[in-house]
């Protein structure tokens, strides 16, 4: 069982952030990089977790080559602990555990290796952590996504995109779900839920509505554990005003159908220099300092560094529901 | 509360306080059209054509009252007839999985103000 709440103390000591999504090629990494580059540059310890086990490639953006010891390393422990994987980088106050070369051997960790990883992630001995999740809906990149407070969801202005941050959305929830249901020894519930889940847009709250009237108790346990569930998101590549607005949009589809208390960060400017960047193997953010997607950057940082108080603070209409 | 979208009330469905001004239902009216107006990627494969219609519907419905002052007023007064108004609550927290006792002082009960008073007398002996 994954342990999905931080202690108090952990909570104020360390920040750990996870970017995720459904869909490759949204800007994950880029929006991991840009903001662990950003703390940095304001005198902070960061750690920078490549967590994509399929395709990781976090170093690439931050100009570092691909080199031992990494993430690989500590999960087949030819090293002790996380911290070790955690190498310096050229940016003062930025570090950097690397994604494993072994790719085949370690996208599919086991039970115990997660949990290791989980935890000695909170162990790492700085203030900043941030996860560069990869894509899908893998058990292990949900538990990632949400064992981080908040989860970013990075989400482009396409169709396939929108589609998939929803599927990613719906996956986290089910994840949420199920864990509490293993944990309260519900687990009969689990089969109903995937069948009514997959009925309508509505199926959350059909599948609640019965509950409440078969068991409230379970009902009332299983509405808290997924109101608790808090993810950002970030509209990445946005060409103009309504894409912007796109994201608010997103956000309010997401409270009112998926039932979950979404906060949008804002916008990320599309910027052809990223591309640039890319190629010439620098850091889009610390050489466009004062583009329009840097600032965005910026502002983001600003309010995730606030969200302890978005997470301590009662999400709206979170009084019980009703039978 | 867990409600179904057609028994959200209007303020809910405009994401609204019931304290909002003209501008603030001004400005959210817009931002819900644009939501789910015909074709909004904002609902893709989320939101059937059907549940987009009828929440569409429901949101000019919602506009055409809370624009109006007087059908305001009555629409609010029959609203707190049958939902009092709550305001966002403080901060605090509530866990589920892991009950979270977080900076809780303890209670002062006559029994612990009296083991005190003991306490601080075998002290000073």
């Amino acid at each position: 069982m994954v342990n999905l709440s931080f202690g108090a103390k952990e909570k104020m000591d360390k920040r750990i952030w996870a970017v995720g999504g459904g869909k490759g090629g949204t800007g994950k990494s880029f929006v991991a990089a840009s903001l662990g580059l950003h703390l940095a540059s304001l005198d902070r310890e960061v750690v920078l977790v490549d967590a994509d086990l399929g395709a990781p490639n976090l170093h690439t953006l931050l100009g570092v080559k691909a080199s031992h010891p990494d993430l690989g390393d500590f999960l087949t422990n030819a090293i002790p602990s996380l911290e070790e994987a955690a190498v310096a980088t050229p940016y003062r106050g930025l570090r950097i555990v690397k994604g494993s070369e072994n790719i085949l051997f370690i996208a599919n960790l086991n039970h115990y290796k997660k949990l290791r990883f989980l935890r000695q992630l909170r162990q790492l001995k700085t203030q900043n952590v941030i996860l560069d999740l990869g894509t899908g809906s893998s058990f292990n990149t949900l538990d990632f996504f949400l064992s981080a407070n908040p989860g970013v969801v990075v989400v482009t202005p396409e169709p396939t995109a929108i589609e998939n941050s929803y599927l990613f959305l719906k996956s986290c929830i089910m994840r949420v779900l199920k864990l509490y249901m293993d944990h309260y020894k519900i687990r009969d519930l689990h089969q109903k839920m995937l069948e009514q889940i997959e009925k309508n847009s509505q199926s959350l709250y059909g599948f609640f509505k019965s509950l409440m009237e078969s068991d409230r108790s379970y009902g009332t346990i299983l509405y808290r554990a997924l109101r608790g569930f808090r993810p950002c998101l970030v509209m990445n590549k946005a060409r103009d005003e309504r894409d912007v607005l796109l994201g608010r949009s997103v956000a309010d589809v997401a409270r009112k159908y998926l039932l979950i208390d979404m906060k949008y960060l804002g916008a990320v400017p599309y910027d052809d220099d990223v591309h640039a960047s890319l190629r010439g193997l620098r850091p889009f953010y610390l050489e466009h300092r004062d583009s329009a997607a840097a600032r965005a950057i910026r502002q983001m940082s600003e309010e995730l560094a606030y969200s302890i108080e978005f997470t301590l603070r009662t999400p709206p209409e979170i009084r019980l529901p009703d039978a | 509360m867990l409600k179904k979208i057609e028994d959200w009330n209007y303020y809910e469905l405009l994401s609204i306080e019931r304290t909002a001004s003209q501008d603030e239902v001004w400005e959210a009216y817009q931002a819900a059209l644009a939501t789910y107006r015909d074709g909004s990627l904002a609902v893709y494969g989320l939101v059937t054509e059907a549940e987009r219609g009828l929440i569409l519907e429901r949101i000019q419905e919602a506009f055409q009252t809370l624009r109006d002052p007087q059908k305001r007023k009555d629409y609010d007064l029959a609203l707190l007839r049958h939902s009092p108004y709550v305001p966002p609550k403080a901060p605090f927290r509530k866990s589920v999985g892991k009950v979270e006792i977080e900076a809780i002082p303890p209670k002062k009960t006559l029994w612990a103000r009296v083991r005190r008073i003991f306490s601080r007398r075998n002290s000073e002996a």
